[in-house]
């Protein structure tokens, strides 16, 4: 031993158990704020690249763009890339609509447009294909073939396909493929178009500041530049509202995180320090100066910690790399590109820097406690507890046997560790409820697949007759086959109901005198039967669904979301009750909203006000049309392609036929990169807490070794000891539990109505989640005390009195 | 300390003064307590007399000019309250120390130069240079 401070070395070694046991209870704090940073942080990755995917890698877009304005964003040094898109309205190839767009070969990539076959387009006379787009002519086109394009305004132009790039789900699920021309071509044309500049700029680059700088330095008004507004929320940038809340509900969950953190790190140190008061008093009878014990305590923390980060931060490690690699396996395509042992600094840097400061807070006030207990005191132990006469009362004893009011009393006699204990067992709850918002976000923000979501549908304007939907749901590879109708019609209801965004994108709403408006967009009418009824519980937001209460009452059904352009939006602010006037064949009829869906599994192509429902009957009596617009078809899982050519052959010239699959499939995917992360923040959460609760009795019930042993030599039997410790554990857990319960319920009612309000999150108190809690604790609080307690009572009392 | 052996239990008074402990001094202290081939057990596996001895040979690591004893042999059996009062006579001797005690035991209290006798928190006998 060369300095006193060889003690702490001295100490731990001798006492293994209660060093590990104090390490391990750090390392799992710090295990926790890794893990959910390193998470967080290969989240936001994983929704980039899915953000990427489907919105195209540019975050901002400058309209009609000129030559010289395009030579000044490309000279930019904040500029990664830069190229401009030249849209042209929807046109027809060889007959079939199409989407008709020119883009810049370097950045191509950039939106998703990977040349699959044959070369990029550069010829005046040449476009490429999206591959689908081959088979879907009759007969099948091929690399080389010469086509029609019709633009729309009537031009039309012969052109060679140059080759082929990769499909996308939306544009399959319209049955309109994308069509790709040279830069050349589409300058000739002399059709309505648009050219913009789409610029992606450099990581960490703050695109306010720049879109500024560029909008100053060219004088480009508001109006000509648009922003990629899902990906700058991605990438924290966007000032959006709903951005911005979905910010501060993330922020608000990770300081708790932090808190969590913070007190189950301060907890372990507080009973591992206050159990050994005793100690540091003699420590101070042999001439320890008050200071030297602090730095006895505070090294004491250091060791813990160093060996604890570590733990804890490879914990963290592994979590992300088995996340990485779930998402890696499910969809090696998209996430190819993101490396497998992927470690996240921030998170590491989160966790070890609550590692450290917290153990250096928390050595601190046990540490000075430690140093100011009177060295006779302590050696006495007449120090642990100073209770006044008036305070001991018989009350507990009245209520209950003596050894639970013993172990209540221990449990409520020391202020600070009861708070300490309660608060981490607390702070759990209050995470767990808090996290499980997200899976209800989860659920409503994002679209799902529904079990009734078809694969395929065909569409026909001039209506499909019932011959064909007996045949194809005669196929052996059709799963189900259903029809449905739907038509556009003129609605008008409050005008006060329309929010501000969609009276900012269509400009010229004329309010009446009755208080309603002109439509000036046809509104998209939907017929729903009992069983799409029945399906579309699930995204119920308010109202009921009842195909007999709608047809008698008069109602109809309302959707928030409504797709502009593929992008959604919420034109209108519906609620239960409003009524609603539609034209029909026969007059206007009014109906009453007595249901809202947060959306529809179709869409639709055209510019619609908003989505309406009604059974069929109604339908029939609002349309006077009662023949099938659409057949949805699942498929079997079997034979899909051959199937597919069967029904194909059925089709008539009128008739478009829609894939959804692919769009299905990316749909899915970006649902379970998302579920991933929401679960794991919840399993982790709910598993460590588990751990911290467990960990932290032992090493309390360890530390009272002593008091239990004289327990026992003055007769406690093996069972009241049992039943005094559970007494003690239960009332920390049970105060915790129910703090936990009451803050934790209050934040998710926070969280899920206020702040997160856009989303329509249904909230309904979480009994469920509750119950988890109430039996989990209860459960670990008993099994935790097993093991310790089977470890004093192993050993004979004398030795147990005898040790410090 | 119970996690410390006998060597270093009587050297933390040094350390906790930040002094370079003089190892001559210890190990005659040891041969002195008669400790010298127990030095590096650890408490529990001493007798109640060689505990207590550690304690005197921890008392005097820092060689100080007068000693303090509260009871030393309080709960010791006759043959090491033997031992550890020659232990404290001998150091007195041998290191020109005063050493103070507090006993019950008239036997021991005769070894010391001076006795004051107190009954009950009074001072009843004040004795006098005996020897």
């Amino acid at each position: 031993m060369k300095t006193y401070m060889d003690m702490v070395f001295k100490y731990q070694q001798a006492n293994p158990r209660k060093t590990w046991l104090t390490i391990f209870s750090v390392a799992l704090s710090v295990a926790l704020v890794t893990t959910i940073f390193s998470m967080m942080d290969v989240f936001q990755r994983t929704v980039k690249i899915q953000t990427i995917n489907e919105t195209g890698n540019y975050h901002l877009m400058v309209k009609y763009v000129t030559a010289e304005e395009k030579a000044a964003i490309l000279s930019r040094v904040d500029v990664q890339n830069a190229g401009e898109w030249i849209a042209f309205e929807a046109g027809q190839i060889n007959g079939m609509d199409c989407q008709l767009a020119a883009l810049e070969e370097n950045f191509a990539p950039n939106m998703q447009v990977e040349l699959a076959e044959g070369r990029y387009p550069t010829q005046a006379d040449e476009i490429i294909l999206e591959q689908w787009a081959l088979k879907a002519f009759q007969p099948p086109l091929k690399i080389g073939d010469a086509v029609t394009v019709r633009f729309s305004g009537g031009q039309q132009g012969r052109f060679v396909i140059s080759g082929l790039f990769n499909d996308f789900g939306s544009t399959k699920a319209e049955a309109a493929p994308g069509v790709v021309l040279s830069m050349a071509a589409a300058r000739a044309v002399n059709a309505r178009k648009m050219s913009m500049m789409l610029i992606e700029f450099k990581e960490f680059v703050n695109v306010a500041e720049a879109r500024q700088a560029i909008q100053s330095v060219l004088h480009i008004p508001d109006e000509r530049i648009n922003q990629n507004e899902r990906l700058l929320a991605v990438i924290g940038q966007s000032r959006l509202e709903q951005a911005l809340e979905l910010y501060v509900t993330a922020g608000v969950l990770f300081c708790i995180v932090l808190i969590a953190g913070v007190v189950m790190i301060y907890n372990t140190f507080n009973i591992s320090v206050m159990e050994r008061v005793r100690q540091f008093g003699l420590l101070r009878c042999i001439g320890a100066s008050k200071a030297q014990v602090r730095g006895i305590v505070r090294r004491e923390g250091l060791r813990i910690t160093l060996r604890a980060i570590p733990l804890g931060g490879m914990v963290g490690v592994l979590v992300t790399f088995a996340l990485s690699a779930l998402l890696k396996f499910y969809n090696s395509d998209l996430f190819g590109e993101m490396p497998l042992f992927v470690i996240s600094l921030p998170g590491l840097a989160a966790g070890s820097l609550v590692g450290i400061l917290t153990v250096l807070v928390a050595s601190f006030a046990p540490a000075n406690k430690a140093a100011s207990v009177s060295p006779v005191n302590a050696v006495t132990g007449s120090s642990e507890l100073r209770l006044s006469l008036k305070k001991k009362s018989s009350f507990l004893t009245r209520l209950f046997r003596v050894e639970v009011a013993l172990g209540i009393n221990n449990a409520v006699a020391r202020k600070k560790t009861l708070l300490l204990m309660s608060a981490s067992v607390a702070l759990s709850i209050i995470l767990f409820l808090g996290f499980n918002v997200f899976i209800q976000f989860m659920y409503s923000a994002m679209r799902t697949t529904k079990p009734y979501t078809p694969d395929l549908s065909i569409l026909s304007k001039q209506g499909l007759t019932n011959d064909l939907y007996r045949q194809i749901s005669a196929l052996g590879g059709v799963e189900h086959a259903y029809g449905r109708m739907f038509g556009y019609v003129n609605a008008s209801f409050d005008a006060g109901l329309l929010n501000q965004s969609y009276l900012d994108m269509v400009s010229g709403v004329q309010v009446l005198e009755n208080g309603r408006f002109a439509p000036k967009e046809k509104s998209w009418l939907i017929s729903y039967d009992a069983n799409q009824l029945s399906w579309a519980r699930q995204d119920l937001v308010d109202g009921t669904l009842d195909e007999a209460a709608l047809n008698q009452g008069n109602g109809i059904v309302a959707v928030f979301s409504n797709l502009r352009h593929s992008v959604s939006s919420e034109p209108v602010n519906w609620h239960v009750g409003d009524q609603v006037v539609i034209d029909s064949p026969t007059g206007p009829q009014e109906k009453t909203v007595m249901a809202i869906l947060r959306g529809v599994p179709f869409s639709d192509s055209n510019l619609n006000m908003t989505t309406l429902i009604t059974t069929e009957k109604q339908f029939t009596e609002l349309t006077g049309d009662s023949t099938l617009d659409v057949i949805d078809i699942q498929l079997k899982d079997r034979d899909q392609e051959q199937t597919i050519t069967k029904i194909r052959a059925m089709l008539g010239s009128d008739m478009s036929f829609h894939d959804f699959r692919q769009k299905n499939s990316e749909v899915d995917q970006a649902f379970f990169s998302i579920a991933v992360f929401v679960y794991g923040f919840v399993i982790v959460i709910a598993l460590i807490s588990v751990l911290n609760v467990i960990n932290t009795i032992q090493t309390s019930v360890a530390a009272k070794t002593r008091y239990l042993g004289v327990m026992r030599a003055v007769g406690m039997t093996g069972a009241q000891l049992n039943r005094m410790v559970l007494a003690e554990v239960g009332a920390y857990n049970l105060l915790g539990c129910l703090i936990g319960i009451a803050l934790g319920v209050l934040l998710q009612y926070q969280l899920a109505v206020q702040m997160l309000a856009f989303a329509h999150i249904r909230w309904d108190f979480p009994w469920f989640q509750v119950a988890v809690i109430a039996g989990l604790t209860l459960l670990v609080t008993g099994l935790s005390t097993i093991q310790p307690l089977r470890m004093i009572k192993k050993r004979s009392i004398t030795d147990v009195i005898g040790a410090l | 300390m119970p996690e410390l052996n006998v060597e270093e239990n009587i050297l933390l008074p040094l350390l906790l003064d930040y002094k370079q402990p003089d190892r001559a001094y210890i190990d005659q202290l040891l041969n002195v307590l008669g400790l010298s081939d127990r030095k590096h057990h650890l408490p529990n596996q001493l007798s109640g007399g060689q505990q207590q001895r550690v304690a005197i040979g921890r008392a005097l690591a820092a060689r100080p000019v007068i000693i303090l004893a509260d009871e030393p042999t309080g709960n010791l059996d006759s043959k090491n309250s033997r031992e550890v009062i020659n232990l404290l006579k001998l150091s007195v001797e041998q290191f020109h120390q005063t050493l103070v005690m507090i006993t019950h035991n008239q036997s021991l209290a005769s070894y010391a130069d001076r006795v004051l006798c107190v009954e009950d928190g009074v001072l009843t006998e004040l004795g006098g240079k005996q020897r």
